[in-house]
């Protein structure tokens, strides 16, 4: 099934590496524009509480202050990122929902006047009582956050699949366990910023975001204009990981101040702000029963999974149906029964943070399933080799799988860390782990409800041929989209990569996509330029023939041609076209493309994308349809401190089931990030709150601790020689997010093997391994 | 995030540093390596209404050996001067090594021994270290200049004996019968984290005796704090694990350490019997002081 390929398969340069390593590369907190204002959010300072009033006039006495909006002065639309959950205001009307929740935005000249300004503005509370854990939340007579929510339960879920109970009574064992994950932050290095400005009717918005086009999508729906009267435009973005799906309070506050004054106004988040925006991931209580024969195979189990969510929905409903949905992509489990509820509370609102909803299920299933199999004694990675899912299947609640090489993974993985000689057999303090992963390769659906296809995209060839344009609005947050993407068009059109260029994060000029979530743009957008440079080539390939034939070139000794030259006969390979069965006969792309602008002027492809109608027919069954599953095994070795609690991560093994490989490096360069925000989310990481205000603590890197590069272990990343997904272009499919997904089970059940107390609760920091030590040795265990 | 208005000065002798620190009080805070300062002043924490920047005195920049008395480091050093500093690696590894073990790179880059002192962090990592090998601060003030022990110049977080006039302009680490020290961190990651505990010590060690010893503690009290009940209890005895050890347990009784977003005070307490025996197990075995 796999060719030779002058560009896929190549670990091209990325288009970006010159001006990001050098500094030249612009981000959106760089613009400039004549006459431009600097403007910032008004932000609650308690958690829950009305707003009596709002006294913004010292502040306007200011020398410098433009302009004060507040509720008052904008549209009242909600909006969210599920469409049956709009619940979150431009600016807060009647109440404040958590410390930090957006009141409104001041515009002034300079930065300076800006903090001045925010200092004089007075909110007057009437303050009510706040709810900051789901317990809480959920408790009889808890304080009403939203008048939608009673109870403040934001949503359920009930799957339920097979029977359970029956299948649980007749299994040889069955166990349950408990696990709590932490709420996280995405932790990218470029805070939320945006741009605005209007020529007549029309404004601009230049915005730090994963997706243009939704961007552009709910600015219009909020502020009441049509879609062709805002474009959303973009410089580079310093990586998103699910925190910039949504827009934020700067993408509606720009467009309104800078129609307000007339002037442009740019506006960005400090980085305690970035933490207030929020949208990371959901801290989950999670209980798992599960019921096995003697041999490891799974009959049935039960997942119980409770998500708090802040204070708005976002894209929390799609989080909590993760949490459920692909565990029955990985495993095969005829009898499954997920239920789920996200309790809203007074903190910053939850969302999508690589991997979605899924890691912190994947930690608690992982280590759950190795204590399973420690009980009846089956190995973890045979645990796995027995229930793994294989390819051309389809799942129990109806999603089908095309290709799928757990198996694969898990004994490469076990072969490549020398699992055998070393699990159980390291003594104390060391230990050797495993985890599986995966994720869709994009969703099914789009995020509003459309017809639209998923992704557009265009090339066009430059009047000479001397350039190709690759156009598509997926963002490349720094994953290299723009780069992969090239490559497949260039490899479609036959055409030198050097020389090809991305028309991209524009609404006006470029192709419409969906943007980058749920790891779709390479498939997705991969098949819309794909397509669009195919039908490139085969225009070149017409015309190229047109002139082969008028050139009188083909008449002498080319007897073997049966019947006159047609395009069929031709190719055309990095920029030289050709007769197939006798290769000195050619043309350039160039001349050939140059022809064709004479001739009819310019030189156009088209392609677009659209996964159809694809599986399962549940309530909740868009969250998780997928036209392509990757899967993924992780194996981590660690070292920990039997005195201190301290882990070290001392080395790791991953193998993605990726498909194809568009471009190695940036897919080696995907699971290195995936794994360190993996082991990050392990043992260090976690969004702190004060418990009786709900104030932020750890709004900064200093204590919001990220792994340094210290702490991050070699990682040997592999691949499946054999991987190829017939319904990604080129064979592709996903890498991004599921090289997260198995992170935190195999470490943590690395820290398992290492220490021999089962760690249950995230993160698993030192002292809470030193707690469960000492504790440990107190019950002379 | 912007830093508040201010004057500021840059004066090019200690004479005059110390005339403005003097002229205007309170009002005005030494700016040297800014590293912790700006980012207070930006986060709204402090705002000086003057800044005295003493980045013009070079003479505050070296790192001497005196002959036959001892080590002279410069209060403008910073800590990455003390990681590559000949002198220091050559007569106390331990003091470059407890530098390399501070924040990060850049802020080693930037960071001033001076800063470390003179801003009483509980758990700042060179007094740990300066403390257990019996350094003095020399203090210059308008009236003149003093030294202090360095044990001595804490009085609470944030807090030194120092008056408003003053600067630090150097540490000086005594010659001494030391045969080993040491120091370990241990923070909540290998690189960029505050010491969650700190333990500096020195001994001296004749045929396997400790004859003397010193045990200071960073981040476990409201300043560094010597650990004396452990010095005695080590002297004369053999350097065994078992003392050693046992020199651990007395030593965790010695500390009053807090709970707070990073460790608790019992986690904290535990970590300073299990690192005193450590430390001093290192500076047993590896005979450099």
């Amino acid at each position: 099934m796999k060719q030779d390929y002058s560009y896929v398969g190549k670990s091209v340069d990325r288009n970006d590496s010159y001006g990001k390593t050098t500094g030249h590369a612009q981000y959106t907190a760089d613009l400039k524009f004549p006459g431009m204002l600097y403007g910032k959010l008004i932000r609650s300072t308690i958690a829950h509480g009305r707003i009596k009033s709002i006294d913004t006039s010292e502040a306007e006495k200011l020398n410098g202050v433009k302009a004060i909006i507040t509720a008052k002065d904008v549209p009242s639309m909600k909006w969210g990122l599920s469409p049956a959950r709009f619940d979150e205001n431009i600016f807060c009307i009647d109440k404040v929902r958590y410390h930090g929740d957006k009141i409104g935005a001041v515009c002034a000249v300079d930065e300076e006047t800006v903090y001045k300004a925010l200092k004089l503005i007075k909110v007057e509370y009437e303050e009510l009582p706040a709810v900051f854990t789901w317990q809480d939340a959920a408790k009889e007579g808890a304080p009403q956050i939203f008048e939608e929510y009673p109870g403040n339960l934001n949503t359920e879920i009930h799957h339920h699949f097979g029977d359970v109970d029956a299948a649980l009574k007749d299994a040889y064992y069955v166990r349950t366990d408990k696990f709590q994950g932490q709420r996280t932050y995405h932790a990218f290095i470029e805070n939320h910023a945006s741009a605005a400005y209007w020529d007549g009717d029309r404004a601009f918005l230049y915005s730090s975001c994963q997706s243009v086009h939704y961007v552009q999508y709910h600015l219009c729906r909020v502020l009441g204009m049509k879609m062709g009267n805002l474009t959303v435009r973009q410089t580079n973005v310093g990586a998103g990981f699910g925190g910039k799906l949504d827009p934020t309070g700067l993408d509606f506050a720009a467009v309104i101040l800078s129609k307000i004054t007339g002037q442009p106004v740019k506006m960005w988040y400090d980085h305690a702000e970035t933490f207030l925006n929020g949208r990371g991931r959901h801290p989950m209580t999670m209980e798992l029963t599960t019921g096995v024969d003697k041999n490891g195979k799974i009959l049935a189990h039960k997942f119980d999974c409770v998500l708090e969510g802040g204070a708005y929905t976002g894209l929390g409903i799609a989080s909590s149906y993760y949490a459920g949905s692909l565990l029955g992509v990985l495993y095969l489990i005829d009898n499954y029964k997920f239920d789920c509820r996200r309790y809203v509370t007074n903190l910053p609102p939850c969302g999508a943070q690589r991997g979605h909803g899924q890691p912190q299920p994947r930690f608690a299933f992982e280590h759950h399933i190795d204590l399973v199999g420690e009980a009846i004694g089956v190995d973890p990675i045979d645990m796995r080799l027995i229930n793994a899912r294989k390819g051309n299947s389809i799942t129990t609640a109806g999603y089908e799988v095309k290709s799928y090489n757990l198996v694969g993974a898990n004994k490469m993985a076990r072969d490549a860390s020398g699992w055998t000689e070393k699990r159980g057999k390291m003594g104390v303090g060391r230990g050797i782990g495993v985890g599986n992963g995966g994720f869709v390769t994009g969703a099914g659906f789009c995020q509003y409800r459309t017809d639209y296809p998923h992704s557009v995209g265009m090339v066009k060839i430059f009047d000479d041929g001397t350039r190709a344009y690759v156009y598509s609005n997926a963002v490349d947050i720094g994953q290299g989209s723009d780069t992969v993407l090239m490559q497949m068009a260039a490899e479609a059109m036959g055409y030198p990569y050097e020389r090809c260029q991305m028309v991209t994060g524009d609404t006006d000029l470029s192709t419409l996509d969906f943007g980058a979530y749920a790891s779709r743009q390479t498939l997705m957008a991969g098949w819309a330029v794909k397509r669009a440079g195919a039908e490139v080539k085969k225009k070149v390939l017409a015309k190229a023939c047109e002139m082969l034939k008028a050139s009188g070139r083909i008449k002498e000794g080319f007897g073997y041609l049966d019947g006159p030259l047609t395009p069929e006969d031709l190719d055309c390979v990095e920029g030289i076209v050709f007769v197939k069965q006798e290769p000195a006969v050619k043309l350039t792309f160039e001349e050939v493309a140059r022809k064709y602008f004479v001739d009819h002027g310019v030189l156009l492809g088209r392609g677009w994308y659209h996964p159809g109608k694809l599986g399962g027919n549940h309530k909740g069954a868009a969250v998780g349809t997928s036209p392509a599953y990757s899967s993924a095994t992780q194996v981590a070795e660690v070292q920990v401190d039997m005195e201190t609690g301290q882990i070290e991560c001392v080395d790791t093994w991953d193998v993605h089931d990726s498909g194809t490989i568009i471009n190695p490096k940036l897919f080696h360069g995907q699971v290195h990030g995936a794994f360190y925000m993996g082991v990050g989310e392990t043992i260090w990481e976690e969004v702190k709150f004060d418990k009786k205000t709900g104030k932020l603590l750890n709004g900064n890197f200093a204590e919001y601790r990220l792994p340094t590069a210290l702490d991050m272990p070699p990682v040997e990343s592999l691949t499946l020689d054999d991987s190829y997904e017939p319904n990604g272009p080129y064979g592709l499919k996903e890498v991004g997010e599921g090289a997260t997904t198995p992170t935190m089970g195999a470490v943590a059940n690395a820290i398992y093997d290492a220490m021999g107390v089962s760690m249950t609760e995230l993160p698993i920091t030192y002292e809470k391994v030193w707690r469960a030590l000492r504790d440990k040795k107190a019950s002379g265990k | 995030m912007y830093l508040p208005d201010f004057e500021y000065y840059a004066p090019d002798s200690i004479a005059e540093a110390c005339q403005l620190l003097s002229q205007f009080g309170a009002k005005a805070k030494v700016l040297a390596g800014g590293t912790d300062m700006v980012v207070k002043m930006k986060n709204e924490l402090l705002a000086p209404e003057v800044v005295v920047s003493v980045k013009n005195l070079e003479q505050l920049k070296k790192i001497e050996y005196v002959a036959g008395k001892g080590v002279c480091v410069g209060a403008l050093c910073t800590h990455n001067d003390l990681v590559k500093s000949d002198v220091l690696k050559e007569r106390y590894p331990s003091v470059a090594n407890a530098a390399r073990q501070m924040a990060n790179n850049q802020v080693r880059n930037r960071g001033t021994v001076g800063g470390n002192i003179s801003n009483a962090v509980p758990s700042a990592d060179l007094p740990p270290i300066f403390i257990a090998l019996n350094a003095t601060a020399k203090l210059v003030g308008t009236k003149g200049e003093r030294t202090v022990a360095m044990e001595d110049l804490f009085t609470g977080p944030g807090k030194t004996v120092m008056a408003q006039d003053e600067l630090i302009a150097e540490v000086f680490i005594p010659d001494q019968k030391m045969t080993g020290s040491n120091y370990i961190k241990f923070g909540l990651r290998k690189s960029g984290a505050l010491a969650v505990v700190g333990v500096a010590v020195a001994v001296q060690v004749e045929n396997g005796v400790i004859k003397d010893a010193r045990v200071a503690l960073g981040a476990v009290a409201a300043t560094p704090v010597r650990a004396k009940k452990t010095e005695e209890f080590l002297k004369g005895k053999n350097a065994t694990d078992d003392v050693l050890a046992e020199a651990g347990v007395i030593a965790s009784g010695e500390c009053k350490p807090i709970s707070d977003i990073r460790a608790s005070a019992e986690y904290r307490t535990d970590l300073v019997r299990i690192f005193t025996k450590r430390a001093l197990r290192k500076a047993v075995d590896e005979g450099h002081v």
